[in-house]
């Protein structure tokens, strides 16, 4: 036990020496900013769960069915979440860290250490999603008006889940490490990632929320009562925790306390054969992953006529950028989040009770076509901040080279800028072009969201690559972490203000055109200066959102000692 | 050649390179010794054009650094103590990339880029992703790429740590090569016995001064012991 707290230890030594409040404005700065930002969602999901309980328990009968099918979904959604989050971080924990070498160097058995670091494992995977599911399980206590007995039940019960999930998942990685082919670790994250995909989306089928409150989509009441009370799988770990926690809220001590023994004792055994089939295999599959990998192909570089168009730095850099990316699998489960993303996105302006809106049909698809201009923003933010910010980290320590050749840093960031415009410029006018078709708005209206995205993407684009140049991280082994930093946050509030300044300075001029399209009149002289001016100046802070940000990055990064 | 004048860093109140004046001529290969923490990695990077100086200035082949730094990094080939490099690229592509950034056309570059890996016993690993290099291979692959695009000035900080006996009398020839050609090569090192053996002169860093300069015999007559190793040169001028 003595080895397995000092293999902890430069963890929490670490924590301790991040020395946030000491001499340390910018940490405060961001752990103040954090903090209240993560209180806010917190307290949102408080004050959602107890809006949404209190008003299902005003429904006799119905309601506390509907309350219990809550619970349920949430859990079941909780658990699988937890193995997901699990399976990423013990991969990263036990097979990829960069201290493996060390740490096995020393006179520890395996599997002390293979204990220490999923507990580290266990920890890391499970606290947000603990404390961030809380107030939901604290709502049920308050509407319910239970005793203390089920908030510990609540703690005891999601800490044995953790254990359970980070248990299971444990046991995968561990077995797949061992069995999958040559380029295993990187083929890990491919499979995990679809894997990912795939259970959450044949979980959230399966639940079928938008079911359960629409009754009409049922023949009978007694059919959607039934599928109500339909009872969750009993061999899953949070029908466990879900007849514990159910048990309790009915008062019923002895049952509650039954499934709570019987989530802990299967924690126990979760714990135990972890440890057994860590001591036989963590090992082995350890030296199969630090061993050289075998040649499996040659590596061929392309030689398209596009590259050969382009000027020699600027192949090297878009070649060498292309190839990092898709070479390293990591990436490749972004990838799969992204179409999956595109894909519910669409969907749910499929799924837009339309004809159902109190406002005129017309009117309101094209309100919601412009609107959705600023959502695909945000969209694109989103994934801007995810591949383009970190572009000029993911050179790692490796960006001494750029600060060697004979490349000027402007020309540097630029050639950054244009790899990743196009790929984004398509995303995002897929998601608009698409969307709009579902809408069926206007030709108006169409033209104007591709023409808009058409000048807000490159902005956006420039200012990733500005703000993650401006503040880049070297040493992070994962630079995709780079976006959490004070550049990131900075960078997406910077991005949401501009978005937003773009919609509103717009949102006059735009409304005035097309209410003279449908109305078939003209506009005012009044109005085509209003409109001429708008234009004229989201025109200007296009321009300023390219040129600004670059040169801000390039005069920092230029600064940086390295 | 290189040309340091009054060359000047510093960190918030620590001088970590004090007005530093060198002038390393056309096909000389100088050795740059001193203690750990002396400023030898910052001067080198200063005149890799890494690091901006405080003050000074860098002159290569008569280029001003400040003044030209793509045109005077063109001139160089910068070996760095610690490879970091891309590993998702295999060797070639490594050399590839540089090559297209120091401007090498295709034809050269197939010629050079054989060469160089069969100089530095890589060619059998060139479609290797170099994250499967060895520290001593990627050492190597580095120096592959400073010298695809024949610089006339070769910039290397610690270029024997990681390789073997065989790569490192290897490297040692190639650089007394490289200078009878003509090029100029500035060296750090802690291994003193290459320092010796392979250059011209050799300069002393202590606390980011110059404290010594001069060809190893100068050195040893620097503290009158004419039998005296350059260890013992090195102990004698930076003890305290």
């Amino acid at each position: 036990m003595k080895d397995i707290i000092t293999l902890l230890k430069p963890r929490f030594y670490s924590f301790k020496g991040k020395g946030f409040l000491k001499n340390n404005k910018g940490g405060l700065f961001k752990l103040l900013l954090f903090g209240t930002i993560g209180l806010l969602f917190w307290g949102g999901i408080f004050a959602v769960s107890l809006r949404v309980l209190g008003y299902f328990k005003e429904i006799a009968e119905l309601g506390d069915i509907l309350a219990y099918k809550l619970l349920s979904m949430v859990l079941l959604t909780f658990f699988f979440l937890l193995v997901f989050s699990s399976i990423l971080t013990s991969l990263s924990k036990l097979y990829l860290s960069r201290d493996l070498p060390l740490v096995h160097s020393m006179p520890v058995p395996s599997y002390k250490v293979f204990i220490a670091r999923w507990i580290e494992s266990t920890v890391d995977s499970s606290w947000m999603v603990i404390v961030y599911t809380l107030p939901v399980f604290i709502s049920y206590g308050i509407i319910y008006q239970t005793g203390p007995l089920f908030y510990f039940n609540i703690l005891m019960t999601l800490l044995s889940l953790s254990i359970i999930a980070s248990g299971i998942s444990a046991i995968l990685v561990i077995t797949a490490v061992n069995f999958l082919p040559a380029n295993r670790i990187r083929s890990i994250f491919i499979f995990f990632g679809l894997c990912f995909f795939l259970v959450l989306f044949f979980t959230f089928r399966f639940l079928r929320p938008e079911r359960l409150v629409d009754p009409e989509a049922f023949a009978t009441v007694l059919v959607y009562l039934k599928a109500l009370k339909t009872p969750a799988p009993p061999y899953l770990p949070s029908t466990w925790a879900f007849d514990s926690m159910k048990a309790l809220l009915y008062g019923n001590i002895t049952e509650g306390m039954f499934q709570f023994a019987l989530s802990w004792s299967f924690s126990g055994v979760m714990v135990f054969m972890v440890i057994i089939i860590a001591e036989a295999i963590y090992f082995k599959g350890l030296s199969k992953t630090r061993t050289v990998q075998a040649r499996l192909f040659n590596y061929r570089s392309p030689n398209s006529f596009f590259l050969k168009s382009l000027s020699r730095p600027v192949r090297a850099f878009t070649v060498k950028e292309v190839k990092t990316f898709f070479r390293d699998q990591t990436q490749w489960s972004q990838l799969f989040l992204i179409a999956a993303l595109v894909v519910i996105y669409v969907y749910n302006f499929n799924v837009l009770p339309i004809e159902k809106a109190p406002i005129k049909t017309v009117y309101f698809q094209n309100l919601l076509s412009f609107l959705n201009m600023g959502l695909a923003g945000f969209v694109l933010t989103a994934v801007t901040a995810r591949f383009a910010y970190p572009a000029v980290s993911t050179e790692k320590e490796g960006f001494w080279l750029v600060k060697s050749v004979p490349i000027p840093l402007k020309k540097y960031l630029w050639i950054k800028f244009f790899i990743y415009f196009l790929p984004l410029l398509i995303l995002t006018e897929i998601l608009i072009v698409a969307t709009n078709i579902l809408l069926k708005v206007t030709p108006f209206m169409m033209g104007l969201s591709i023409t808009n995205i058409l000048f807000m993407v490159p902005g956006v684009v420039a200012m990733g690559i500005g703000f993650g140049a401006a503040y880049p991280d070297f040493k992070l082994e994962n630079p995709a972490q780079t976006v959490t930093s004070f550049g990131g946050l900075l960078f997406m509030m910077v991005c949401a203000g501009y978005i937003g300044a773009i919609i509103v300075i717009e949102a006059g001029p735009v409304y005035n055109l097309f209410m003279a399209g449908i109305k078939e009149t003209g506009l005012s002289a009044f109005e085509w200066i209003w409109t001429i001016g708008s234009f004229v100046i989201v025109f200007i802070i296009n321009i300023l959102a390219i040129v600004l940000p670059m040169r801000f990055g390039e005069r920092k990064l230029s600064k940086l000692l390295i | 050649m290189i040309e340091l004048k009054d060359l000047t860093k510093r960190y918030s109140n620590l001088v970590a390179v004090n007005n530093l004046n060198l002038m390393i001529p056309k096909g000389e290969i100088f050795g740059f010794i001193g203690p750990n923490g002396a400023g030898k990695t910052t001067t080198i990077n200063m005149i890799g054009g890494i690091l901006a100086p405080t003050s000074g200035s860098v002159m290569i082949c008569g280029i001003n650094m400040e003044s030209y730094p793509e045109k005077a990094k063109s001139k160089i080939g910068f070996i760095p103590e610690r490879p970091y490099l891309y590993e998702k690229l295999t060797g070639m592509e490594f050399l590839k990339f540089i090559a297209d950034l120091y401007g090498v056309g295709d034809d050269i570059f197939l010629i050079k880029s054989r060469e160089k890996l069969k100089m530095f016993f890589l060619s059998d690993w060139s479609d290797d992703l170099i994250e499967s290099y060895s520290h001593g291979m990627k050492q190597r692959l580095v120096m592959a790429a400073a010298l695809v695009h024949d610089p006339e000035v070769i910039i290397v900080d610690e270029p024997m740590v990681g390789l073997d006996p065989l790569a490192i009398k290897m490297v040692k020839n190639l650089f007394q090569r490289l200078a009878k050609k003509g090029a100029t090569i500035f060296m750090s090192t802690h291994t003193l016995k290459v320092a010796e053996d392979i250059c011209d002169r050799i300069g002393i860093i202590h606390k980011g001064s110059l404290i010594a300069t001069g060809t190893p015999e100068d050195l040893k007559r620097n503290i009158n012991e004419i039998d005296a190793d350059l260890e013992q040169v090195f102990i004698r001028l930076t003890e305290e």
